[in-house]
């Protein structure tokens, strides 16, 4: 009884930020004490289709940055795990791997900022994508680890023998096993990206405008509409991530 | 007269400073099975994946109907392991599941089908053809992986315990499936246990492995006979036991 209560509560407490989020913004001005804006208007929305947009630019670049982190970590952390996770010195590696969430991304990315100068890669959109890839990279690894068990190993050797060669056994047993986890470190490493803020501000030094920027950027403006506006660019792709976890992990771990 | 198929000639392995092998030489004889007793750390797992291809002898030899196999890859060798556990390919159902070394051999969907089909009616799996892994009892996932090695014809089949991880039942129905298949295919068998009868059961030779040297035997007699194997004390516990009762 209490369960079915609380359900529309938390569907509530779950759809009134976003729901809110999307009033404002369509809100043209807005005076205090008031809860809502007094006038809606459809020109935010439609100022991003413009060419020149600057918020249409920085989407496209927040999807840049975390589609290439996401696919070069899912893919790097992959292979290298698997090294990792059947070597003899497994713990060891594991543990450094643990060693950029110690420090903090902040602080990781205030010791790279020398070394990034120095080779020129600070504020370019590629030292941004390196830079997110010393604290995504782990967290691939991490997430595979536990994939590249001793059964997987089992299950390999035995497509060996029963005739398979190293690419047919990856094709045709290793891959399908892993595409739940593959997708997983994937959308995981995509999310940890698109919401990064301190490495980005940092290492970008404020040519690299990510969406995540922006938004505080707008709040620091006090510009509610805009904030609001690029809030909710920035919660559609996790939304997207949301319902394809859903439908293709979710389906995956059903059948296997 | 039965042809000697492999000849494995002193093979030796150590990992770091723990010798698992040691100088280890024996021969199979084709479409006979050899059983391999041990206890565990025996290095009967080691023998069998150094045979397979899936692990690097340190020093040894090994002759496949008298071609040296010792360099060969797995893929190369068709020597089928199966482990304890099943291992069945958990997307793929059980005629998938079997017809996976046939596909890999490219054999045409026809023959493919007629061969499984026939493997699942030995194997006494019909009703089970489109299940997957998950829906099938332990010793249902053990047929299915013994066919999955079966249909390839495989030179010889490397068995690693492989029903130490059934009930008392189900483990004597698979033990007289498996003799009879493997009579059947005429497939040459090395069978690891460490389970005497089991031994008995299934062997036409039966080797001990113990500290990582193999001996075997010439027949069921000597081994029998022989103090090391602990078959004596075996009978005479029970003999005692029976003696008790009375």
């Amino acid at each position: 009884m209490i369960r079915k209560a609380l359900i529309p509560v938390f569907m509530l407490m779950v759809t009134f930020p976003i729901a809110l989020l999307l009033l404002l913004s369509f809100g043209k001005s807005w005076v205090y004490p008031n809860i809502f804006p007094d006038q809606f208007t459809l020109q935010h929305w439609n100022d991003i289709y413009q060419i020149n947009s600057e918020l249409l630019m920085v989407t496209l670049k927040s999807i840049g940055i975390s589609l290439g982190v996401s696919s070069v970590v899912t893919l790097l952390s992959f292979f290298s795990s698997k090294h990792i996770s059947y070597s003899v010195y497994k713990s060891r590696w594991l543990f450094l791997a643990y060693i950029p969430y110690v420090f903090s991304p902040v602080i990781l990315a205030a010791t790279l900022q020398f070394y990034f100068t120095f080779v020129d890669v600070s504020g370019t959109f590629f030292g941004v994508i390196l830079a997110q890839l010393f604290i995504t990279y782990p967290f691939g690894v991490l997430i595979f680890s536990n994939f590249w068990n001793p059964r997987i190993k089992a299950i390999a050797e035995l497509s060996n023998t029963l005739g398979g060669n190293s690419w047919i056994t990856f094709y045709k047993v290793v891959l399908p096993l892993s595409k739940g986890v593959l997708l997983l470190c994937f959308f995981q490493v995509f999310l940890i990206s698109w919401f990064e803020y301190g490495l980005t501000a940092l290492i970008g030094v404020g040519k690299i405008k990510t969406l995540t920027l922006s938004v505080f950027q707008y709040i620091q403006e006090a510009n509610i509409f805009l904030a609001a506006l690029a809030s909710c660019l920035l919660i559609i792709p996790p939304m997207i991530l949301l319902y394809l976890n859903k439908r293709f992990i979710f389906t995956n771990q059903q059948t296997i | 007269m039965t042809n000697q198929l492999l000849d494995i000639q002193n093979l030796s392995k150590a990992f770091e400073d723990e010798h698992i092998l040691t100088q280890t030489s024996f021969f199979l004889q084709e479409s006979k099975t050899l059983s391999i007793l041990g206890k565990s750390g025996s290095g009967k797992t080691t023998l069998l994946k150094i045979i397979a291809g899936l692990e690097k002898q340190d020093n040894g030899t090994i002759l496949l109907e008298n071609n040296d196999i010792t360099t060969l890859s797995a893929h190369k060798r068709n020597i089928v392991y199966l482990y304890q556990d099943a291992l069945l390919f958990p997307h793929l159902n059980v005629f998938e599941n079997i017809a996976f070394g046939l596909k890999l051999r490219k054999i045409n969907a026809q023959e493919v089908k007629n061969r499984v089909t026939k493997m699942l009616y030995d194997l006494e799996l019909q009703k089970h053809i489109h299940k997957m892994p998950t829906q099938l009892s332990g010793g249902q996932r053990q047929r299915v992986s013994f066919g999955r090695a079966l249909i390839i014809q495989p030179k010889i089949l490397l068995l690693d315990e492989p029903f130490g991880a059934l009930d008392v039942d189900t483990r004597k129905q698979m033990q007289r499936l498996c003799k009879e298949t493997l009579k059947q295919y005429k497939i040459t068998t090395l069978f690891v246990t460490h389970d005497l009868k089991e031994a008995l059961i299934m062997g036409d030779q039966i080797g001990k492995m113990q500290s990582g040297v193999l001996k075997t035997f010439k027949n069921k007699e000597e081994f029998l006979n022989d103090p090391s194997t602990g078959i004596k004390e075996e009978i005479e516990f029970w003999k005692n036991i029976h003696a008790n009762e009375e």
